[in-house]
Protein backbone atom coordinates (compact mmCIF):
# COMPACT_ATOMS: atom_id res chain seq x y z
CA UNK A 1 0.00 0.00 0.00
CA UNK A 2 2.80 2.36 0.97
CA UNK A 3 4.53 1.53 -2.30
CA UNK A 4 1.50 2.48 -4.38
CA UNK A 5 1.27 5.87 -2.66
CA UNK A 6 4.98 6.48 -3.17
CA UNK A 7 4.62 5.63 -6.85
CA UNK A 8 1.90 8.25 -7.19
CA UNK A 9 4.09 10.88 -5.51
CA UNK A 10 7.00 10.05 -7.84
CA UNK A 11 4.66 10.13 -10.85
CA UNK A 12 3.37 13.60 -9.88
CA UNK A 13 6.92 14.85 -9.32
CA UNK A 14 7.93 13.61 -12.81
CA UNK A 15 4.83 15.17 -14.38
CA UNK A 16 5.81 18.42 -12.63
CA UNK A 17 9.30 18.19 -14.12
CA UNK A 18 7.86 17.69 -17.62
CA UNK A 19 5.53 20.70 -17.26
CA UNK A 20 8.40 22.76 -15.86
CA UNK A 21 10.42 22.17 -19.03
CA UNK A 22 7.42 22.56 -21.36
CA UNK A 23 5.50 25.55 -19.99
CA UNK A 24 6.58 26.94 -16.60
CA UNK A 25 10.35 27.36 -16.52
CA UNK A 26 10.21 29.65 -13.44
CA UNK A 27 8.21 27.32 -11.17
CA UNK A 28 10.21 24.39 -9.72
CA UNK A 29 9.09 20.90 -10.84
CA UNK A 30 8.18 19.58 -7.36
CA UNK A 31 5.93 22.64 -6.79
CA UNK A 32 4.07 21.98 -10.05
CA UNK A 33 3.73 18.35 -8.90
CA UNK A 34 2.30 19.59 -5.59
CA UNK A 35 -0.29 21.77 -7.34
CA UNK A 36 -1.23 18.92 -9.72
CA UNK A 37 -1.73 16.53 -6.81
CA UNK A 38 -3.82 19.14 -4.97
CA UNK A 39 -6.07 19.60 -8.04
CA UNK A 40 -6.35 15.82 -8.38
CA UNK A 41 -7.43 15.52 -4.72
CA UNK A 42 -10.01 18.32 -5.14
CA UNK A 43 -11.49 16.60 -8.21
CA UNK A 44 -11.46 13.21 -6.54
CA UNK A 45 -12.94 14.61 -3.31
CA UNK A 46 -10.77 12.62 -0.91
CA UNK A 47 -7.36 11.14 -0.13
CA UNK A 48 -7.02 7.36 -0.52
CA UNK A 49 -5.26 5.41 2.17
CA UNK A 50 -2.10 4.47 0.29
CA UNK A 51 -1.44 8.08 -0.71
CA UNK A 52 -2.15 9.31 2.80
CA UNK A 53 0.23 6.74 4.27
CA UNK A 54 3.04 7.53 1.81
CA UNK A 55 2.66 11.29 2.30
CA UNK A 56 2.60 11.01 6.08
CA UNK A 57 5.71 8.80 6.16
CA UNK A 58 7.70 11.10 3.87
CA UNK A 59 6.61 14.29 5.65
CA UNK A 60 7.56 12.80 8.99
CA UNK A 61 11.18 12.73 7.83
CA UNK A 62 11.11 16.00 5.92
CA UNK A 63 13.58 17.78 8.25
CA UNK A 64 16.05 14.91 7.75
CA UNK A 65 15.79 15.20 3.96
CA UNK A 66 16.51 18.92 4.25
CA UNK A 67 19.74 18.47 6.20
CA UNK A 68 22.09 17.87 3.21
CA UNK A 69 21.01 20.93 1.18
CA UNK A 70 21.04 23.05 4.34
CA UNK A 71 24.66 22.14 5.07
CA UNK A 72 25.50 24.17 1.95
CA UNK A 73 25.34 27.23 4.21
CA UNK A 74 29.01 26.41 4.92
CA UNK A 75 29.81 28.09 1.62
CA UNK A 76 27.95 31.29 2.58
CA UNK A 77 29.64 32.27 5.83
CA UNK A 78 31.15 35.38 4.22
CA UNK A 79 27.80 36.54 2.81
CA UNK A 80 26.24 36.23 6.26
CA UNK A 81 29.09 38.13 7.91
CA UNK A 82 28.91 40.93 5.33
CA UNK A 83 25.17 41.56 5.85
CA UNK A 84 24.73 40.24 9.38
CA UNK A 85 22.89 43.20 10.95
CA UNK A 86 20.79 43.87 7.85
CA UNK A 87 19.62 40.25 7.92
CA UNK A 88 18.86 40.16 11.64
CA UNK A 89 17.15 43.57 11.55
CA UNK A 90 14.98 42.66 8.56
CA UNK A 91 14.01 39.26 9.98
CA UNK A 92 13.14 40.51 13.47
CA UNK A 93 11.33 43.76 12.59
CA UNK A 94 9.30 42.25 9.74
CA UNK A 95 8.36 39.35 12.02
CA UNK A 96 7.07 41.61 14.82
CA UNK A 97 5.13 43.95 12.54
CA UNK A 98 3.58 41.35 10.21
CA UNK A 99 2.61 39.05 13.05
CA UNK A 100 0.52 41.76 14.71
CA UNK A 101 -0.87 42.96 11.36
CA UNK A 102 -1.99 39.46 10.30
CA UNK A 103 -3.55 38.68 13.69
CA UNK A 104 -5.39 42.02 13.69
CA UNK A 105 -6.60 41.60 10.08
CA UNK A 106 -7.99 38.11 10.64
CA UNK A 107 -9.69 39.07 13.91
CA UNK A 108 -11.30 42.15 12.32
CA UNK A 109 -12.53 40.18 9.29
CA UNK A 110 -14.01 37.40 11.43
CA UNK A 111 -15.80 39.88 13.69
CA UNK A 112 -17.20 41.70 10.66
CA UNK A 113 -18.45 38.43 9.13
CA UNK A 114 -20.10 37.51 12.43
CA UNK A 115 -21.79 40.96 12.64
CA UNK A 116 -23.07 40.72 9.06
CA UNK A 117 -24.52 37.29 9.71
CA UNK A 118 -26.21 38.68 12.82
CA UNK A 119 -27.98 41.36 10.73
CA UNK A 120 -29.38 38.89 8.20
CA UNK B 1 50.52 -9.29 12.13
CA UNK B 2 49.85 -5.53 12.07
CA UNK B 3 46.34 -4.23 12.39
CA UNK B 4 45.52 -1.85 9.54
CA UNK B 5 43.54 0.74 11.51
CA UNK B 6 44.19 3.53 9.06
CA UNK B 7 43.14 1.44 6.05
CA UNK B 8 39.92 0.42 7.76
CA UNK B 9 39.13 4.02 8.73
CA UNK B 10 39.76 5.22 5.16
CA UNK B 11 37.55 2.47 3.75
CA UNK B 12 34.72 3.50 6.08
CA UNK B 13 35.02 7.21 5.29
CA UNK B 14 35.17 6.57 1.55
CA UNK B 15 32.22 4.17 1.52
CA UNK B 16 29.28 5.62 -0.50
CA UNK B 17 27.02 5.25 2.53
CA UNK B 18 29.32 7.01 5.03
CA UNK B 19 27.73 10.46 4.76
CA UNK B 20 24.21 9.02 4.76
CA UNK B 21 25.07 7.11 7.94
CA UNK B 22 26.63 10.17 9.54
CA UNK B 23 23.60 12.32 8.67
CA UNK B 24 21.14 9.70 9.97
CA UNK B 25 23.07 9.36 13.23
CA UNK B 26 23.38 13.09 13.89
CA UNK B 27 19.73 13.71 12.99
CA UNK B 28 18.48 11.06 15.40
CA UNK B 29 20.60 12.49 18.20
CA UNK B 30 19.16 15.94 17.44
CA UNK B 31 15.59 14.58 17.50
CA UNK B 32 16.30 12.85 20.82
CA UNK B 33 17.67 16.12 22.27
CA UNK B 34 14.56 18.00 21.10
CA UNK B 35 12.13 15.42 22.45
CA UNK B 36 13.86 15.30 25.79
CA UNK B 37 13.99 19.06 26.36
CA UNK B 38 11.11 20.31 24.15
CA UNK B 39 13.00 23.57 23.72
CA UNK B 40 11.78 25.34 20.59
CA UNK B 41 15.29 26.47 19.79
CA UNK B 42 16.55 22.87 19.49
CA UNK B 43 14.97 22.29 16.06
CA UNK B 44 16.39 18.98 14.78
CA UNK B 45 17.22 20.49 11.39
CA UNK B 46 19.10 23.40 12.95
CA UNK B 47 21.02 21.24 15.45
CA UNK B 48 21.91 18.67 12.76
CA UNK B 49 23.25 21.49 10.59
CA UNK B 50 25.46 22.91 13.32
CA UNK B 51 26.83 19.50 14.39
CA UNK B 52 27.43 18.22 10.85
CA UNK B 53 29.16 21.41 9.75
CA UNK B 54 31.45 21.14 12.78
CA UNK B 55 32.22 17.48 11.95
CA UNK B 56 32.92 18.24 8.26
CA UNK B 57 35.20 21.14 9.20
CA UNK B 58 37.03 19.00 11.77
CA UNK B 59 37.56 16.15 9.26
CA UNK B 60 38.48 18.71 6.55
CA UNK B 61 35.81 17.40 4.15
CA UNK B 62 34.53 19.56 1.29
CA UNK B 63 30.80 20.31 0.99
CA UNK B 64 30.90 18.96 -2.58
CA UNK B 65 31.93 15.51 -1.31
CA UNK B 66 29.25 15.56 1.37
CA UNK B 67 26.63 16.63 -1.17
CA UNK B 68 27.52 13.78 -3.51
CA UNK B 69 27.50 11.33 -0.64
CA UNK B 70 23.97 12.26 0.46
CA UNK B 71 22.20 12.18 -2.92
CA UNK B 72 20.19 9.21 -1.68
CA UNK B 73 18.41 11.53 0.78
CA UNK B 74 18.19 14.54 -1.53
CA UNK B 75 16.47 12.49 -4.25
CA UNK B 76 13.47 11.78 -2.01
CA UNK B 77 13.01 15.51 -1.33
CA UNK B 78 11.06 16.00 -4.60
CA UNK B 79 8.30 13.45 -3.86
CA UNK B 80 8.24 14.69 -0.22
CA UNK B 81 7.54 18.23 -1.46
CA UNK B 82 4.76 16.89 -3.69
CA UNK B 83 3.35 15.13 -0.60
CA UNK B 84 2.67 18.55 1.00
CA UNK B 85 -0.45 18.60 -1.22
CA UNK B 86 -2.13 16.08 1.10
CA UNK B 87 -2.12 18.21 4.29
CA UNK B 88 -2.94 21.26 2.14
CA UNK B 89 -6.07 19.50 0.82
CA UNK B 90 -7.15 18.23 4.25
CA UNK B 91 -6.68 21.69 5.81
CA UNK B 92 -8.56 23.57 3.11
CA UNK B 93 -11.51 21.22 3.58
CA UNK B 94 -11.52 21.90 7.30
CA UNK B 95 -12.06 25.67 7.44
CA UNK B 96 -14.89 26.27 4.95
CA UNK B 97 -16.96 28.34 7.41
CA UNK B 98 -14.59 31.30 7.54
CA UNK B 99 -13.20 30.81 4.04
CA UNK B 100 -13.24 34.46 2.97
CA UNK B 101 -11.57 36.03 6.02
CA UNK B 102 -9.00 33.24 5.81
CA UNK B 103 -8.22 33.75 2.12
CA UNK B 104 -8.07 37.55 2.38
CA UNK B 105 -5.78 37.38 5.42
CA UNK B 106 -3.56 34.83 3.71
CA UNK B 107 -3.19 36.86 0.56
CA UNK B 108 -2.87 40.35 2.06
CA UNK B 109 -0.94 39.26 5.15
CA UNK B 110 1.41 36.96 3.25
CA UNK B 111 2.19 39.65 0.71
CA UNK B 112 2.71 42.21 3.49
CA UNK B 113 5.11 39.97 5.43
CA UNK B 114 7.13 39.14 2.32
CA UNK B 115 7.38 42.69 0.99
CA UNK B 116 8.22 44.13 4.41
CA UNK B 117 11.06 41.62 4.94
CA UNK B 118 12.64 42.33 1.56
CA UNK B 119 12.13 46.10 1.85
CA UNK B 120 13.79 46.24 5.28
CA UNK B 121 16.76 44.13 4.16
CA UNK B 122 17.12 46.40 1.13
CA UNK B 123 16.88 49.54 3.28
CA UNK B 124 19.57 48.12 5.58
CA UNK B 125 21.84 47.69 2.57
CA UNK B 126 21.84 43.91 2.04
CA UNK B 127 23.09 42.49 -1.26
CA UNK B 128 20.74 41.31 -4.04
CA UNK B 129 21.52 37.65 -3.36
CA UNK B 130 20.44 38.11 0.28
CA UNK B 131 17.25 39.91 -0.79
CA UNK B 132 16.27 37.00 -3.03
CA UNK B 133 17.02 34.59 -0.23
CA UNK B 134 15.14 36.51 2.48
CA UNK B 135 11.96 36.81 0.38
CA UNK B 136 10.64 33.29 1.14
CA UNK B 137 11.63 33.45 4.86
CA UNK B 138 8.11 32.77 6.14
CA UNK B 139 7.56 29.65 4.04
CA UNK B 140 8.11 26.04 5.05
CA UNK B 141 11.75 25.04 4.40
CA UNK B 142 11.43 22.68 1.37
CA UNK B 143 9.45 25.28 -0.58
CA UNK B 144 11.57 28.24 0.58
CA UNK B 145 14.74 26.44 -0.51
CA UNK B 146 13.39 25.61 -3.97
CA UNK B 147 12.03 29.12 -4.51
CA UNK B 148 15.18 30.90 -3.29
CA UNK B 149 17.35 28.82 -5.59
CA UNK B 150 15.00 29.33 -8.53
CA UNK B 151 15.25 33.13 -8.14
CA UNK B 152 19.04 33.18 -7.84
CA UNK B 153 19.30 33.20 -4.06
CA UNK B 154 20.79 30.47 -1.89
CA UNK B 155 18.79 27.39 -0.86
CA UNK B 156 20.87 26.63 2.22
CA UNK B 157 20.85 30.23 3.44
CA UNK B 158 17.07 30.30 2.92
CA UNK B 159 16.84 27.32 5.28
CA UNK B 160 18.68 29.31 7.94
CA UNK B 161 16.42 32.38 7.54
CA UNK B 162 13.34 30.14 7.68
CA UNK B 163 14.61 28.53 10.90
CA UNK B 164 15.36 31.88 12.58
CA UNK B 165 11.94 33.29 11.62
CA UNK B 166 10.13 30.13 12.72
CA UNK B 167 11.88 29.81 16.07
CA UNK B 168 11.47 33.49 16.91
CA UNK B 169 7.83 33.55 15.82
CA UNK B 170 7.02 30.46 17.88
CA UNK B 171 8.86 31.82 20.92
CA UNK B 172 7.25 35.26 21.13
CA UNK B 173 4.20 35.09 18.81
CA UNK B 174 1.47 34.16 21.27
CA UNK B 175 2.61 36.67 23.90
CA UNK B 176 3.03 39.42 21.29
CA UNK B 177 -0.51 38.91 19.98
CA UNK B 178 -1.89 38.93 23.50
CA UNK B 179 -0.26 42.33 24.17
CA UNK B 180 -2.16 43.72 21.15
CA UNK B 181 -5.40 42.07 22.34
CA UNK B 182 -5.58 39.61 19.48
CA UNK B 183 -7.25 36.76 21.31
CA UNK B 184 -9.35 35.12 18.59
CA UNK B 185 -7.93 31.60 18.22
CA UNK B 186 -8.32 31.57 14.44
CA UNK B 187 -6.46 34.89 14.15
CA UNK B 188 -3.72 33.61 16.44
CA UNK B 189 -3.34 30.44 14.35
CA UNK B 190 -3.22 32.38 11.09
CA UNK B 191 -0.50 34.72 12.36
CA UNK B 192 1.62 31.82 13.62
CA UNK B 193 1.15 29.72 10.46
CA UNK B 194 1.74 32.50 7.91
CA UNK B 195 4.85 33.86 9.64
CA UNK B 196 6.36 30.91 11.45
CA UNK B 197 5.29 27.95 9.19
CA UNK B 198 5.79 24.49 10.74
CA UNK B 199 7.40 25.63 13.98
CA UNK B 200 4.63 28.18 14.50
CA UNK B 201 2.03 25.52 13.77
CA UNK B 202 3.48 23.28 16.48
CA UNK B 203 3.26 26.23 18.89
CA UNK B 204 -0.33 27.00 17.86
CA UNK B 205 -1.29 23.37 18.54
CA UNK B 206 -0.11 23.81 22.12
CA UNK B 207 -2.61 26.68 22.50
CA UNK B 208 -5.65 24.91 21.06
CA UNK B 209 -6.79 22.46 18.40
CA UNK B 210 -8.56 25.24 16.45
CA UNK B 211 -5.54 27.52 16.52
CA UNK B 212 -3.41 24.62 15.24
CA UNK B 213 -5.82 23.86 12.39
CA UNK B 214 -5.71 27.45 11.15
CA UNK B 215 -1.94 27.57 11.48
CA UNK B 216 -1.58 24.37 9.46
CA UNK B 217 -3.86 25.73 6.76
CA UNK B 218 -2.10 29.10 6.69
CA UNK B 219 1.28 27.42 6.44
CA UNK B 220 0.32 25.17 3.52
CA UNK B 221 -1.51 27.84 1.51
CA UNK B 222 1.23 30.42 2.18
CA UNK B 223 3.79 27.90 0.92
CA UNK B 224 1.99 27.15 -2.32
CA UNK B 225 1.04 30.79 -3.02
CA UNK B 226 4.66 31.85 -2.52
CA UNK B 227 6.02 28.99 -4.61
CA UNK B 228 3.79 29.82 -7.55
CA UNK B 229 3.48 33.61 -7.38
CA UNK B 230 6.95 34.71 -6.23
CA UNK B 231 8.97 33.34 -9.18
CA UNK B 232 6.31 34.67 -11.57
CA UNK B 233 6.44 38.12 -9.95
CA UNK B 234 10.23 38.18 -10.11
CA UNK B 235 10.15 37.06 -13.76
CA UNK B 236 7.71 39.88 -14.59
CA UNK B 237 9.75 42.56 -12.80
CA UNK B 238 13.10 41.46 -14.24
Amino acid sequence: MLLRGLSWLVAFQLAGTALNVLFFPVIPGPIIGLVLLFIYLMLRGGVNESLNEAAASLLRYLPLLLVPPAIGVMAHMDDIKADFWAIIGALVISLLVSMVFIGWLMQTLINRQARNKGKL
Amino acid sequence: MTVEWQAALDAVIQHPLFFVGLTLGVYQLAVAAYEKTRWIILQPLLISMVVLIAVLLALDIDYVNYKQGTQLLTLILGPATVALAVPLYLNVRRVRQVLWPTLITLFVGGLFATVLGVALAWAFGAETMILKTIAPKSVTSPIAMLVAEEMGGSASLAAVFVMITGILGAMIGVELLRVFRITNTAAQGMALGIIAHGIGTARALQESEESGAFAALAMSVMGVLTAVLMPLAVALIA
